[in-house]
């Protein structure tokens, strides 16, 4: 599962909901952030559908950008 | 200018009475973009913001993607694939829809207490992450409508005050700053 890149998130704001959402440490929330940031796109978790599926929707609520795919897989 | 303060674990934000009418404004437009109708609302149609905001209406089919791409952006497609996306959109649209519209509502309901009696002031006691995402989903609206990209912040430097499109620059700038003030509070733990 994948969040996109846009030019209003703030920085700030998609680490802290990384944090907050996935239990990530600072430190590897904000590496993702960078990546996000930096290449356009970054996985950020994996599992099963349903757990990805969940972990989209909860992005939304957030306001971020996220995606799956049918073949995305652990 | 106004910020996010806590003390203890209580989060409060004070704003002038013209600050508090337009977060008001904006929270009211972007819930009836939701299809949020049940309420009385403070703003007036000749408001900048309501002409703004109110340049398409919510497509009243919820499992096709929105026509409007404010609701696009904020009730945004899970899948490439159409096909995919609209199965995930059929049986999640309507919960995510419900979560943002139960979000701004609470926020409204605060801000109420002090516009409706025409006053600025503390909007005491709130609830630091629902303020948080409220104010990104508005943050995301206004993008859209503005198409904010990296250099949006050299653009709104160089307008002159006396185009229509700066104040709505400078609200959009303001939530941003508003929002770190409080990202800075709820981070620091």
């Amino acid at each position: 599962m994948g969040v996109w890149d846009d030019p209003v998130n703030l920085m700030s704001y998609v680490t802290y909901v990384f944090v907050k959402l996935f239990g990530f440490t600072q430190e590897h929330a904000h590496e993702l952030m960078m990546q996000v940031h930096n290449e356009g796109r970054a996985a950020v978790t994996t599992g099963s559908r349903e757990e990805m599926e969940r972990d989209v929707q909860r992005l939304h609520e957030h306001g971020l950008w996220a995606t799956l795919q049918r073949d995305d897989k652990i | 200018m106004s910020e996010f303060t806590r003390s203890g674990g209580i989060y409060s934000l004070e704003l002038s009475i013209d600050e508090a009418h337009i977060l008001i404004n904006l929270v009211e437009q972007l819930l009836e973009l939701l299809g949020e109708g049940d309420f009385s609302h403070h703003y007036d149609e000749s408001d900048p913001f309501a002409q703004l905001m109110a340049q398409l209406k919510a497509a009243p089919d919820e499992i096709a993607p929105p026509e409007d791409p404010v609701l696009l952006r904020l009730l945004p497609n899970a899948y490439a694939d159409p096909e995919a996306a609209a199965d995930f959109r059929r049986y999640t649209e309507p919960t995510l829809r419900g979560r943002k519209k139960r979000t701004l509502t609470q926020v409204r309901e605060a801000l109420a207490v002090i516009v409706d009696e025409d006053r600025g002031g503390v909007v005491e006691d709130l609830e630091g992450e629902i303020w948080l995402m409220a104010i990104n989903d508005l943050r995301l609206a206004l993008s859209v409508r503005l198409e904010i990209n990296p250099e949006s912040f050299d653009l709104f430097e160089t307008l002159s005050d006396e185009d229509p499109q700066k104040p709505i620059y400078a609200v959009y700038f303001w939530l941003g700053w508003l929002q770190e003030s409080l990202l800075n509070l709820l981070a620091g733990g």
